[in-house]
């Protein structure tokens, strides 16, 4: 069960990391991803990544982070594969070099590291934010800022619902183990996947009931139990929030001589490596979820 | 004669918090025993029973099911041997109708199609469940619902029962037909095993009692001895029967009884014998 799960919510600590306001991070965060969209430069996302990879380090959830990594770098290391040979890039494409009815180019090779980087750098940065912040902190951060309460609490829901649903398939996942299912493949999704989300709409409208029984939804301004307060310090990070991401954004997107993906030239050795690499990297993944699934 | 289940020096601690559930237990169930296990939550009743099942691996210790040592087996492979009802039968119940869901379980194990029918009609029979067929598992009431689970776990004619709570949400009706059920399971053979808060199923029905309290086995023995047990009861938080409780007080202060009374059936007739032997 604990292989199967994984747990992408808040990780105690008290790190200055933990103890900052949400908002500052959830800007920081934003910023991150439109910087990420804007340029396929690869020195530009490698840098978010690695200071994405600091933070995670710096605020102490490296062990959970490591978890949700390890099923998410093995599966976008596919982008590299499938990107050099067939580059979601304008024509012409550069052959570097051929590999039976495939040929790896240039542009692939270049396309692929700047998805991979960018899927690093954003969940990267948005697991920082996820992993240091308590949900209701969120929460009442974002109604200060406006956030329509209804919506702001469909947010929360949902970030809380993940944990539970993880915990509710791990119980039905037991539950049909011992009636001799077999704990993976197609006939496993039925039996486990019903039960999960019958629960699931259930809850919801056992919820619904339960809010309304208790006045959600009534006007006025309500009483915050939480209360989340903005130091200087978080100031200055909102303020850089605006700033770094979005000048880096700016310059990533005016200065045209950060197109590297012609001037990049990658030897041939290097791309078979690369794509090599990463596709024995993917499968070695496959190998080890599919035996995880099959010992569970 | 080689126990059914055998404990060991069992230990559980959950690795996550750390948190000891089971402090070396160790207990002898045999075949066609019919056992209440009982205590807080919290005290590891589901920890010891998962055991049981292979949900969960001692931390240290052994548990034998059958001679054979758990460790190694897997949930599947002890399925057919340990039946896990569930407290909850939406977490075991998917299929379209309620014969489907009886027939999963036996086509798991692999069995022949015409064995799976003729399981499928006695778990029908055995359980009452004729009118119920076509249905889909969602659409009937939450009582016959966890019958259904507990069909769905009989079609593999498993040696050991396991019932968590199995009447807890049932309407008084279903209650009754439920410990019907479990002594029918027990004269068919089968060891059953029930997880329960429910005092009458335990004074009436089992004829065995597994206390826990604070991850420990702190007694085990009939419902008599245990209901007896003022510092057992006291400790666990634990109230027996009303009826229970009565024979308690009249057996302490007024010494008017010399027996502890489990049903109000066996009051009667206490009374009615006392009442002879007056006469």
């Amino acid at each position: 069960m604990q292989g199967i799960v994984i747990p992408i919510t808040m990780v105690p600590g008290n790190s200055t990391i933990h103890r900052m306001n949400p908002l500052p991070k959830l800007l920081w965060t934003l910023g991150i991803l439109a910087l990420s969209f804007s340029t396929r430069n690869i020195a530009v996302l490698g840098v978010a990544f690695l200071i994405g990879l600091l933070l995670v380090f710096y605020s102490g959830i490296t062990k959970a982070y490591v978890r949700v990594a390890m099923i998410l770098f093995p599966i976008s290391l596919t982008l590299i594969t499938l990107q050099s040979i067939a580059p979601a890039f304008p024509r012409p494409w550069t052959a570097i070099v051929g590999f039976g009815p495939f040929t790896i180019y240039q542009e692939g090779i270049y396309s692929g590291i700047s998805l991979l980087l960018r899927i690093m750098a954003m969940t990267t940065w948005a697991m920082v934010t996820i992993m240091t912040s308590h949900p209701s902190d969120i929460f009442t951060s974002l109604k200060k800022i406006g956030m329509p309460y209804v919506l702001n609490f469909i947010f929360v829901m949902t970030l809380q619902l993940i944990p539970i649903l993880q915990s509710e398939f791990g119980i039905v996942l037991n539950a049909q183990k011992s009636r001799a299912m077999k704990g993976s493949g197609f006939g496993a999704i039925l039996p486990s996947m019903v039960p999960v989300f019958v629960g699931a709409i259930e809850r919801v409208q056992q919820l619904s009931i339960s809010l309304e029984s208790r006045a959600f939804g009534s006007s006025g301004q309500k009483t915050s139990f939480r209360q989340v307060r903005m130091a200087f310090s978080d100031y200055v990070a909102l303020f850089l929030g605006f700033l770094v991401p979005g000048a880096a954004t700016y310059w990533v997107i005016v200065d045209k001589s950060l197109d590297w993906s012609h001037s990049m030239v990658f030897s041939p050795a290097f791309a078979i490596t690369l794509v090599l690499g990463a596709t024995i990297g993917f499968l070695i993944f496959v190998f080890f979820a599919i035996r995880a699934a099959l010992s569970a | 004669m080689e126990p059914l289940i055998k404990v060991e020096n069992l230990w559980h601690i959950y690795p996550v918090g750390n948190v000891t559930a089971l402090r070396d237990v160790s207990l002898n169930i045999n075949r066609g025993e019919l056992i209440g296990v009982i205590g807080q939550n919290g005290s590891g009743k589901t920890t010891l029973v998962k055991h049981f099942v292979g949900l969960l691996k001692p931390t240290r210790g052994k548990v034998y099911i059958d001679g054979e040592d758990t460790a190694p087996l897997k949930v599947q492979q002890l399925a057919a041997k340990v039946g896990y009802v569930y407290q909850n039968p939406n977490h075991q119940l998917f299929a379209r109708t309620v014969q489907a869901e009886l027939e999963f379980g036996p086509t798991n194990l692999g069995l022949p199609e015409d064995e799976v029918a003729e399981r499928v009609e006695q778990a029908i029979k055995f359980f009452g469940l004729e009118d119920l067929r076509d249905l889909h598992p969602y659409r009937i009431g939450f009582p016959l619902r966890k019958l259904v689970g507990m069909a769905s776990i009989y079609t593999m004619k498993p040696d050991i029962f396991i019932l968590d709570e199995p009447t807890t949400g049932q309407d008084n009706i279903t209650t009754r037909k439920v410990y019907h059920l479990i002594e029918k399971l027990r004269d068919e053979g089968a060891t059953v095993l029930c997880v329960a808060h429910d005092m009458i199923l335990l004074a009436e029905v089992v004829e065995r009692m597994l206390v826990l309290r604070d991850s420990e086995l702190i007694m085990d023995g009939t419902p008599r001895q245990v209901f007896s047990n003022h510092e057992v009861m006291a400790s666990t938080h634990i109230t027996p029967p009303q009826i229970t409780i009565l024979s308690l007080r009249l057996r302490k202060d007024q010494q008017t009884l010399d027996d502890v009374v489990l049903s109000v059936d066996e009051m009667i007739e206490l009374t009615k014998q006392s009442n002879t032997g007056k006469k």
